[in-house]
């Protein structure tokens, strides 16, 4: 029996406490190191790595009528979102995806296109699987998310038009914002700020605005007002604090209101939305677009094209089978009929043409042309609409019988310079900024604008044809009112506008009207007087806006001025003229075939208030379809006088981060 | 009067005092284990959200293996000598079939399907079976009047072996407890201190090479994310970054029971096991904390002082090489979590959830407190397989 190991334990014995000892000292030095002297550092990091801060898209700037009725509100949206980290590999995603298809509607179309996104774009990011959802499905989806990894149903805020159709051109919609789009704004926001995209603000910004966009509930404005005014309307973002667990599921959100961004800026615009569906109403089945203008203040009270789609359908992403259908529509409902529509004017031009030649003196109010039903010009007849003529015609009966050998002959002498120069003055050939996408400028030719546009020199007889409106002569709907407004006002008239507040449309552009001679506008709008209002008036039928003399007081018995026009979307052969030489009747031909119908018109004649151009597409003769529809709209007009009242001005909001509006 | 060989009195003469330091971690154990399931203030509904099945789970494995520690007190020392070889033997030819196959694989983990719905883990099973066949081994060899450097070589190769086949599989913290238990065994079996300072030196010259040449990957990464744990802190050194995290936001006193937050943001990988510490530190603090620390060494104290008083060598070097073992446990699993250590799979005994440790741990208790009854007796060990 060894007693070595026995006499030496205590010793060893000794070595290993104090050895423990000493170890156990260190972990208590360590301890003492992070809880005692570090402890305020964990302490921050503890709260930084629970807590992460994400974009809270803002309130978007909700659009009113100049009555305050909403255009464009928020309202509350329920949506899906997927974040591929979370949900794991290609066929986890794929699963899940298909489970939730059980809970909510979920196009095939739309399945595959999230699968594609989530399997191949950034995996940190969160996916819009779908949104406008009921509370139901919302419900649903919450209640199952446990099990739907990376899943996450989500309230927010989506764009929604409550009267649909009726301001699809004017204001246009939001959807999803693609690349290009956040290209865009990013090139917008750095100019606004002065920072270019190499400069490290610069690329925060950038940065910033990229992840804003990506957001699954924000959207970005992509035609009209929408997109014109998405800087306004978007707001500043503001930021939330998620509560997330170390998987990255967020656990719940806390209090941010110190976070909040800025909304969007609210947008009121000049139009009465209820004379624009009482316009739109009256249309019917007619495509066409009607535009008025309040010549007292140049607020544009109507602009509507019709028919149009519902902006709601775009929002969320409309499906492809619907926009084509839209897209190969014979009526065009895509088309701003009333700001983007080029028409030749037709004979509404010749009022264009009977200012032009008192202005320069060519004619005089007194002077007569004879009018045998057709007249030669250069080697050639030009053809009066009535073969059987009107007899000896001057300026006043010229506008009033829209007799066309009266304008070939003001034409030949006023000249095409002349011509042009006042049609300008009237607003005809310029592109008015109204703060919305889109707009064209027309044409109004010239010799130099011949060489431009054609390449080849202005001939006299081109001359001829423009007297009448037809030949190079074009014009939109806009531009219409805008000189019938003019006519209407004279020099004082100001320039029209869509946009009240809220945003910004600066337009240096516009060319004044100038002084005309004095009589030069009083003799055209008696002539336009005589249209509606004179026995063998075109549009006699239709002066009349208050037979039953219903109207409120100024306007009591008030009569319309106007002048139609049919413009030919063919040209008319030989064979199409019958014996008398008159033209097939346009409700014997198909419906593309037929002439365009414009009505211009004021109201009431004494005092303009109204000025309206119609223009109905292939709807035949002017003053048989147009001029009901011109009449109808202004006695609408005039009856509520919605330009008599000062616009809506919304109230200023503090703080609307998250508020959602009911609408 | 009672006999001195009656059962009551031999219950009568347990080491109560270490006894009721288990109890007391134990059920310290439970109340962590209780919060580390509940929250005081959930997060979903703020309100106070309790799951007591980890604790009640730990509560009762406790009181079956104090139950079992009782009996292994019991029976007779020289039972568990003769057990010694059997089970040490028993355990390389597990080791050596865990590499062949018949293997259940949890992570590093290796366990053996012995029966079905059986399954063991040998290298668990070597932490005690080690010390115990070289206690007996140098019971013997002292008895037979041997005391040379070669006995402790062959002591030191009954250790290798096993060692080498834990590496394999490969579980480094265990290796590395069993390895330090068994050399804790020859340094009490008296070696020279001179060999032990050679050997040490040889070590400190061996680590570059072992670090560089024999160590998989995923441990060198270990090593290097425990002296940058923020270089990587969504990858290997994450776990250990969110547990300083807890540890360091728990201050001196606390944030109070259940009144953890990172356990509620399942930040904390393993956190009612390996990690529990952290909720240990987060919710009591550094007083907590310390006070725990304590109870271990007044634990670990006792063992030694029972293996002390052991007449017998075999009670002596068994009981020294446990403490050897706990001390191992402890320090490797708080080192681990607070930083100082490599993250290696080491549970904090009587603290953590889990059913192996406690076994292991309260046989270990078990044969303790035989040495400690069995104090007086300087067996003889011959006759025995």
């Amino acid at each position: 029996m060894s007693r070595d190991w026995r006499n030496q334990f205590p010793s060893r014995r000794n070595m290993f406490l104090v050895g423990g000892g000493v170890v156990f000292l260190g972990l208590t030095a360590r301890l003492a190191e992070l809880q005692l002297f570090r402890q305020a550092e964990f302490e921050t990091k503890a709260r930084e790595i629970r807590i992460r801060l994400e974009p809270a898209p803002p309130h978007r700037g909700t659009i009113y009528d100049r009555t305050g009725r909403v255009l464009a509100g928020s309202k509350r949206n329920f949506y899906v979102t997927i974040r591929p980290e979370l949900a794991g590999d290609r066929t986890q995603i794929i699963d899940v995806i298909d489970r939730l298809s059980r809970l909510i509607p979920l196009a095939e179309s739309k399945k595959r296109s999230v699968i594609q996104e989530a399997t191949t774009g950034p995996r940190f990011r969160d996916i819009l699987v779908a949104d406008d959802l009921t509370w139901e499905e919302f419900a649903q989806v919450n209640v199952m998310s446990p099990e739907l990894s990376g899943v996450s149903a989500e309230v927010g805020e989506l764009r929604s038009y409550p009267l649909q159709a009726a301001f699809y051109h004017t204001i246009g919609y939001v959807q999803k914002a693609n690349e290009a789009d956040i290209a865009r704004m990013s090139e917008i926001e750095l100019k606004a700020a002065n920072e270019s995209l190499e400069s490290p603000a610069g690329k925060a910004r950038a940065a910033a605005l990229r992840r804003l966009y990506r957001h699954p509930a924000m959207r970005v404005g992509k035609s009209g007002i929408e997109a014109f005014g998405e800087v306004e309307l978007k707001g500043e973002p503001g930021k939330i604090r998620m509560l997330q667990n170390a998987g990255g599921r967020v656990i719940d959100r806390l209090p941010s209101d110190d976070l909040a961004g800025d909304p969007g800026a609210d947008v009121v615009l000049s139009i009465d939305a209820e004379l624009q569906n009482y316009a739109i109403s009256r249309f019917g089945a007619e495509a066409g677009s009607a535009v008025v203008i309040d010549v007292a203040t140049g607020e544009v009270v109507c602009m509507m094209s019709t028919p149009a789609p519902d902006p709601n359908a775009f929002v969320s992403g409309i499906g492809s089978s619907l926009f084509k259908s839209l897209q190969t529509d014979e009526r065009n409902p895509l088309y701003h009929k009333a700001y983007d529509g080029v028409y030749p004017p037709g004979s509404t031009f010749k009022i264009v043409v009977a200012a032009a030649a008192l202005e320069s003196g060519a004619m005089k109010p007194e002077d007569t042309v004879p009018c045998p039903g057709k007249a030669w010009y250069y080697n050639r007849f030009y053809n009066c609409w009535r073969p059987e003529g009107h007899g000896t015609v001057n300026l006043h009966t010229g506008i009033q019988k829209s007799c066309d050998c009266y304008f070939y002959r003001a034409a030949e002498r006023t000249g095409i310079e002349a011509i042009a120069d006042v049609a300008k003055r009237f607003g005809l050939g310029h592109r008015y900024e109204l703060g919305l996408t889109g707009g064209k400028s027309g044409s109004v030719p010239n010799d130099a604008w011949k060489r431009k546009v054609i390449g080849e020199q202005w001939y006299a007889g081109d001359t001829i044809s423009a007297g009448i409106g037809q030949g190079y002569v074009t014009a939109t709907p806009f531009q219409l009112a805008v000189m019938c407004a003019r006519i209407a006002g004279g020099d004082k008239t100001p320039d029209p506008h869509v946009i009240v507040s809220g945003m910004k449309v600066p337009d240096n552009s516009i060319t004044p009207m100038g002084q005309f001679k004095p009589g030069v506008l009083e003799a055209v709008r008696a002539g336009m007087f005589g249209v509606t209002s004179e026995p063998g008036g075109t549009a006699l039928r239709f002066g009349a806006l208050d037979e039953k003399n219903e109207l409120p007081a100024p306007y009591t018995g008030a009569r319309m001025a106007g002048k139609s026009g049919s413009a030919q979307v063919r040209v008319i052969s030989a064979a199409e003229r019958d014996s008398r030489g008159r033209a097939i009747a346009n409700d014997k031909l198909p419906w593309k075939l037929r002439d365009h119908a414009l009505f211009v018109a004021f109201a009431p004649t004494d005092k303009p208030r109204y000025a309206v151009a119609v223009v109905v597409e292939h709807g035949g003769s002017g003053s048989s379809v147009a001029a009901p529809f011109a009449r109808d709209i202004l006695a609408h007009a005039l009856k509520y006088d919605t330009g008599a009242r000062k616009p809506f001005a919304p109230q200023q909001r503090e703080v609307a981060g998250s508020e959602v509006k009911p609408t | 009067m009672i006999r001195k060989d009656s059962l009551l009195y031999k219950l009568t003469q347990l080491h109560w005092f270490l006894l009721l330091t288990i109890i007391a971690l134990a059920m310290f154990g439970t109340l962590v284990l209780f919060s580390a399931g509940s929250s005081a203030h959930d997060l979903a509904t703020g309100l106070l959200h309790i799951d007591a099945s980890y604790a009640i789970a730990h509560a009762t494995r406790f009181l079956l293996m104090l139950g079992v520690a009782i009996v292994v007190a019991l029976l007779p020392l020289r039972l568990w000598a003769a057990v010694a070889y059997p089970a040490y033997i028993a355990g390389v030819a597990m080791l050596v079939m865990v590499d062949f196959g018949g293997v259940v694989v949890n992570g590093a983990e290796r366990w053996l399907q012995v029966l079905p719905g059986f399954r063991l883990q040998p290298s668990e099973f070597m932490k005690l079976a080690v010390p115990l066949a070289l206690a007996r081994y140098y019971h013997q060899s002292f008895s037979a009047g041997r005391n040379s450097l070669w006995i402790h070589m062959v002591a030191f190769l009954m250790v290798a072996v096993p060692v080498a086949l834990v590496l394999r599989q490969p579980d480094l913290g265990t290796a590395l407890m069993i390895l330090g238990t068994g050399c804790a065994v020859i340094f009490f079996a008296g070696i020279s201190l001179r060999v032990v300072g050679g050997i040490l030196l040889l070590i400190a010259l061996m680590v570059p090479v072992v670090y560089f040449f024999a160590l998989h990957d995923y441990q060198r990464q270990r090593i290097e994310t425990m002296f940058d744990p923020e270089a990587d802190p969504l990858g290997a050194g994450y776990q250990l970054q969110q547990g300083l995290i807890a540890v360091g936001s728990g201050g001196v006193a606390g944030k109070g029971f259940m009144e953890g937050a990172q356990k509620q943001l399942d930040y904390i990988p393993e956190q009612h096991t390996d990690f529990i510490f952290t909720i240990v530190a987060e919710e009591f603090g550094f007083v907590g904390a310390g006070v725990m620390l304590v109870a271990w060494g007044v634990a670990l104290i006792q063992g030694m002082q029972i293996a002390g008083n052991s007449r017998s060598t075999f009670g002596g070097l068994a009981a020294a090489g446990f403490v050897s073992t706990l001390l191992l446990y402890v320090v490797i699993n708080i080192g681990m979590v607070i930083g100082l250590l490599p993250v290696v799979g080491i549970p904090l005994p009587l603290i953590s959830y889990g059913g192996t440790v406690i076994v292991t741990v309260m046989i270990g208790f078990g044969l303790l407190m035989a040495v400690h009854l069995n104090r007086a007796n300087d067996m003889t060990l011959r006759g025995l397989f």
